[in-house]
Order: structure tokens, then sequence, then C-alpha cells
């Protein structure tokens, strides 16, 4: 067992990050450069980028926008999102790994903000999965890809609370820090290729957005000759 | 959640289709809306080559790929959505109607798609899902809403307006558009509401008659002066049915005394391209460089019309490579500014009615226009009241994305479309309603007949012609026009 939790966290960890750091580079590259291309393209290059600016703030930091129409499950997702993105970057016993392994380390946070968030985030996925099955609307969008993902990020976080909050035999210890360490793997491995990419993207949702309308001229002249309408009528 | 729905007797009278069991059969379209009669045979390939050949020469690659990526299904744009708060059903979610087209992209466009064909070869395009999508693009107002709650920063209007373009490109687009569009860029008056030449000559000298006798001063339009500062171009049904905005922008004119001009050889700013093709939408554009241009103009200038702004705003840039397009402005930020540089005189309080303001969804959503008609208003209103939400986040009118022009789908867009619209008006308790764009006006107009709310719909330049105040007239004002020798007589020797 130690053994295998020792591969988990050592070879499989770093090539499961490495991969994910590799498919994020890869996508947000494909992201600028496409629109690098969709600029270069277009008749009008004029972007409101104050407008693109406001708007790109106004969703990584939600409050106003909630305030503007509020929504029970998107609320649950901010709250979820705060512990989700907190807790696994700034853990002690994860910085330690860091600073064993690579010699980087950076502040952490304190055990009890760390357990408060952690039980926080446990219970709004849960929220949040229930939302999924009982809200209509977000019931009618559901794929099954959105309800593994939740199942899945709870993995690492209730198998991390349960081995650092209660007695358990060494044996159960081993067994669950697998559970966490090899589910931690697997999302790694999962992000880019899956919605959860949104965590390198969404800054970029406005500009793709404000591009998107920035057609290139002679539109018509080019489609027409693709499609064989030239001198059609309207 | 909330939703504001409506009664199932609403329901029915809103989705009744009034078009013959024989055409659907024969269209193999049970859209509620009619479309000319068109090629029905391998549809799925039509669409998907339409949808190749637009890929290849637009930008539209880039976005589709970002939102396939980022689309988290969370659903908060139903609650921005007044479709899917009226109708509360899956088909009217943005973002269910986005997947409807991303799917067929993520299916036929990208790698992983088409791998996942070659082993399991299903979820390709059919008949049926081209005719989902035929209904659902065309329930939606493209008010755009949608795409400032979505947390993702998926521009729901602009998949829309997509799907709407390669629906158009194999001939599913409703009939009553592409009729306009096809007098507008081949018929013989070269707009959408089919006006001759001499009928608007006739129609702007008798105005100038009628304000002549309201106002006591000699107010015209010009006609087709070279070199003048502003080329404008209303949504030419203004010259139709909306006698006193185009007064109000007269008049204002005439207090600022810059040099503006309507051209004979095109004065239609509407542009339906914007609602269903980017093929249209370019070659509409460029007849109104051309005019602007044949007369010399400096400045591009749209009346009270929300999509002729955004469109000749926003495109002339992009469709006339941006360095030799004119500049483009909207009347309403003509008139503020000639306000505030104090050049118009508008008496105080002088509308006594209980006035709100309707922002049109193609002026507000991108905070292009939002404080200035208020600033206005509230100068010469003596009862303003606000309506809530408003600005960037208000309620379209419900007649937005070319839907107010498709007659037969009347009672989907007063009943579903306009139902929180209808609501917001009663609670603002407002007698008149100022809505400065063509559409909404129509679309307000019928929404209020019937809904039976009791409050008129104006344009901003309506109430701007009843406040408005000149100096005391010249003699030259008195001679000319009380002769019955308006300018636009003249200018059309």
């Amino acid at each position: 067992m130690s053994s295998i939790l020792e591969f988990a966290r050592g070879p499989l960890f770093r090539l499961c990050f490495a991969l994910m750091i590799l498919g994020l580079a890869r996508i947000l590259f494909l992201d600028v450069w496409g629109a690098y291309k969709a600029l270069r393209k277009a008749g009008d290059k004029k972007m409101p980028w104050k407008l693109i600016l406001s708007r790109t703030w106004e969703w990584i930091f939600p409050l106003k926008r909630m305030k503007n129409n509020f929504h029970f499950y998107s609320l649950l997702s901010i709250l979820f999102h705060v512990g989700l993105i907190i807790v696994p970057v700034f853990l002690f016993a994860h910085i330690q790994l860091w600073k064993i392994s690579v010699g980087i380390f950076w502040p952490s946070l304190p055990f009890n903000w760390a357990l408060i968030l952690t039980v926080s985030t446990i219970v709004f996925a849960f929220l949040m999965l229930l939302g999924r099955i009982i809200i209509k609307p977000i019931k009618e969008l559901s794929k099954g890809q959105d309800y593994l993902w939740l199942l899945l990020l709870l993995v690492p976080f209730t198998t991390g609370f349960i081995c650092v909050n209660f007695s358990i035999s060494p044996g159960t210890y081993q067994l669950l820090m697998l559970f966490h360490v090899l589910s931690a793997d697997v999302i790694f491995l999962l992000i880019p290729f899956s919605k959860i990419a949104h965590c390198v993207l969404v800054p970029l949702s406005q500009i793709i957005s404000g591009l998107a309308w920035k057609f290139p001229p002679r539109t018509d002249d080019d489609i027409c000759t693709t499609l064989n309408k030239k001198g059609a009528p309207v | 959640m909330r939703t504001n729905q409506i009664t199932d007797e609403e329901r029915l009278k809103a989705f009744k289709s009034v078009k013959k069991p024989e055409v659907i059969d024969k269209q193999k379209l049970g859209v509620r809306y009619h479309v000319e009669d068109f090629d029905v045979n391998d549809r799925p390939r039509g669409f998907l080559e339409a949808f190749a050949a637009i890929l290849k020469h637009s930008n539209y690659r880039m976005v589709l790929e970002h939102f396939s990526r980022v689309s988290a299904r969370c659903s908060h744009c139903a609650v921005a959505c007044q479709v899917y708060q009226a109708t509360g059903r899956r088909e009217d979610i943005p973002c269910y109607r986005s997947e409807l087209l991303l799917n067929v992209y993520r299916r036929h466009f990208t790698l992983g798609g088409l791998l996942k064909g070659r082993i399991a070869s299903g979820d390709y395009l059919t008949d049926e899902k081209i005719r989902e999508m035929a209904e659902s693009f065309w329930n939606c107002t493209a008010c755009r809403r949608c795409a400032l709650e979505c947390p993702m920063g998926i521009d729901h209007g602009l998949i829309t307006h997509l799907g709407r373009y390669i629906l158009s490109e194999i001939g599913i687009v409703p009939r009553a558009l592409v009729v306009s569009t096809r007098e507008q860029l081949e018929g013989p008056t070269r707009n959408t509401s089919a006006v001759p030449v001499p009928a608007l000559k006739d129609t702007l000298e008798f105005l100038e008659d009628d304000m002549f006798e309201e106002k006591s001063v000699k107010i015209s339009f010009p006609l087709d002066v070279q070199n003048a500062d502003y080329v404008f171009f209303p949504a030419v049904s203004d010259f139709l049915m909306e006698a006193e905005t185009l007064m109000g922008i007269a008049a204002v004119f005439r207090a600022t005394g810059d040099k503006w001009t309507i051209g004979t050889g095109y004065y239609d700013g509407i542009n339906y391209g914007l609602f269903y093709s980017d093929r249209i939408l370019e070659r509409v554009i460029k007849n109104i460089d051309v005019e602007t241009k044949r007369l010399n103009g400096k400045s591009v200038l749209i009346g009270e019309c929300g999509h002729a702004s955004r469109s000749a705003k926003y495109f002339l840039p992009t469709f006339c490579c941006d360095k030799t397009a004119s500049p483009v402005l909207n009347i309403i930020e003509y008139t503020y500014k000639a306000w505030k540089d104090g050049k118009i005189k508008i008496k105080p309080d002088v509308i006594t009615e209980k006035v709100a303001y309707h922002d049109p969804c193609n002026l507000a959503r991108q905070r292009w226009i939002i404080n200035q008609p208020r600033e206005m208003l509230k100068s010469f209103c003596k009862n303003y009241v606000e309506m809530t939400p408003s600005g960037e986040n208000n309620i379209c009118c419900g007649g937005g994305g070319g839907t107010v022009s498709i007659d037969e789908i009347r009672p989907y867009r007063t009943t579903v479309g306009g139902k929180l619209k209808a609501d917001q008006i009663r609670k603002s308790g407002c007698e008149v309603l100022v809505a400065p764009c063509a559409n909404c006006k129509k679309q307000l107009r019928e929404l209020v007949e019937d809904q039976g709310i009791n409050c008129q719909i104006v344009g901003l330049h309506d109430l701007i012609y009843k406040a408005i105040e000149f100096d005391v007239p010249q003699p030259a004002d008195t001679e000319e026009l009380s002769n019955g020798k308006g300018v636009a007589q003249k200018e059309g020797k």
C-alpha cells in the first residue's frame, strides 16, 4: 500500500501535474493565438477595453453581478469556489510537500481557517449536487460530467478532512490518503480536457466575446464564392 | 428559482401556428414563422457546408472553441432571460439554446468529435436537430441580457446570431425579413418599407408645413445637401409612422444650425442583417457608406433606432476596414451634446404626465447610451419615474432580434417575449413611455394594446419637439413657409 501511495504522490502526481500545466498552457495558447488571428482578420480593430476589463473583473469577483440578478445556485457556486481554490493551494501540509520536493514555499492558512473552508467546500459541493438534481433549469441542462465532476472534487476534500481530523488506523489512513492523492491526480489530468478548463480561460471570455463581434471584411464575397452563391438573389 | 410564467391559456395562444399544415409538410419545418420555399433535401449536409464556409471566412471558430470549453451549464442565464421566465421551458434557457449549436460544432468540427463519431457513430446532425434550432433561435429576442449574466462570459446572443446565419444560408429565415431586405438591396425603392422618393418628399414637405404651423419657424428637412456634417439615416418606417420623432430631430437641427441632410439615393438605417446574416449586414452597411460618400458627408447620423445604430456604429468600421469609415453617431448623442452646449432651449417641466424611459437593448447593453436621454428627460418632464432594472440590465421590449417584424408571431411577442416588460410598465405606473427605437416602439405599442395597459409609447424626440423653444421667428421663416414652399420641395427640383 505504502509503495502505491508513494508512487501516486510521487511520479504519478508529477506526471499528472505536468500534463495539467502543459494541457492548460496549450489551450491558453490556442485561445490567445486564436484571438490574435481574429484581431488581425477583423476589419475594425478597436476593442472596447474598458468595458471588457470591467466585465471581466465583475465576474472574477461576482458580488455586484449577484446583487443584480440573484440566483441561489450561483451563490452556492461562488462559496464553493472559495474553498476549492484556497484550500489546496494554501494548506500547510501541501506547502510542506512542495518545500520538501521542489524547495519552494509560501505562507499557509491557519489550521482553523483551512478546516472551516474544507467543511464549507464539502457542504457546498453537496448542495450543488442537490441543486443539479432538483432545480429545474439546472437539472435540464446538466450532463453526466456535471455530476461526476462534483463527486470527483468531493473525494480529495472529504478524504483529506477525515485523515486530518479523525483518529483512524494507519491502514485506513493510508487507504484514504491513496484515494486523496489518486483523485487529485485524476482531477489534474482531466482539467485541460473538460469544462474545468474555465479555471484559466474565463479571464479571456470577455475579450473573446468582444472580438467575436469584430467580423472580417468581405464576408459577403468570400462566403458567396465558397457556397457558390455569387449573384444569387437575396 | 424566480419565474413569472404564463398561464396555459396564454401558452396556447402564444405558440399557436398560423401556418397551413400542407406548407409545413412541404417544407418539413414546423416553425411558427413563414419561410419561403427552399430545398428540403439533405438539409443536414447543406447546414454543415454553410457552417464550414462560415467558419472558414470568419472569426467564429475561435469563439466556438472557447465557448465549448468553458460552458459550465449553471443556468444563471435563465434568471436573466425574459423568454424563459415566461415559458419555463428547457428550450428557452439561453445556455440550452447555445448548446444546440455548440454540440454540432463539437461533433462535426473538432478532432474529438470526429473521433467520437468514428467510434460510436451517433450524435450527428439530423433534420430534427435543425428543426429544433430553427424554432429555438427565433424564439430568442437577441437582447443579450443573458450574456451579461453568464459567469463564463458566454455571449449566447452571438451563438444565436451565428445559428440564424447558418440557417439563413440553407433558406430557413423568416419571410418577413427576407422580403424587406430584398426590397432594400434589390428593389426599386432601396428601402425596407418600399417608400419611393416622391413619397418621401411629400411626407417631409407635409411635416415642414406642420412644424411651421405649430412652431412658427421654418424647420426643414434638407435633401441631398453636399458636404453636410451629418448624413441622416433613420429607420425608414419613421417616415411612415413616426412623424413627431422626425419633427423633433429637424427641430433640434434648426436650433443648432448644423448642416445635415437626408440622401435620396439611400435613406434607410434598418439593417436586418444584424438579425440573421453577416453577408446581408455587410451589404446594407456598404449602402450607407456609399451614400455618405456620394454626398461627401462627414458623419453618419442614425435616427431613433437601436439595431440600426448598433449595426452602423459597430460594423461600418468593420466592413469599411476601419480607415475609410465615417464616424457614426446616434441622434441621441447629437441632441444631448447640443443640449449640454446650450444650443437648444427646452422648456422645463413642460411634460406633466408620468414619464418613464425604456432602454433599447442595442443602445444600452454595451453601456453606450444610458444616462444621456434620462438627463434630458428629467429636465423637462415634471414626473419622471425609473423602471427597474434599467440601463445595461434593462428588460427587452420583447420584439428584439428582428422578431417585431414577424407579424404572424405577434401573440408570442406580446404574451411571452414582452411579458416581463409589460409587468415592468404596469409596476412603474407610467402614462408615457419613451422608447427611442423604431422596433421597440412598434413592439411596445402592440404589447400595451394586447396586455390592456394604458400607456402611450413615444420617441425621445417626440417629447423634445413638444419642449423645444425657439427665439422670435425671422422674417425669412415666415415668408418661405407661409407660401407653402417646403425646403424638401425646393431641394427636390
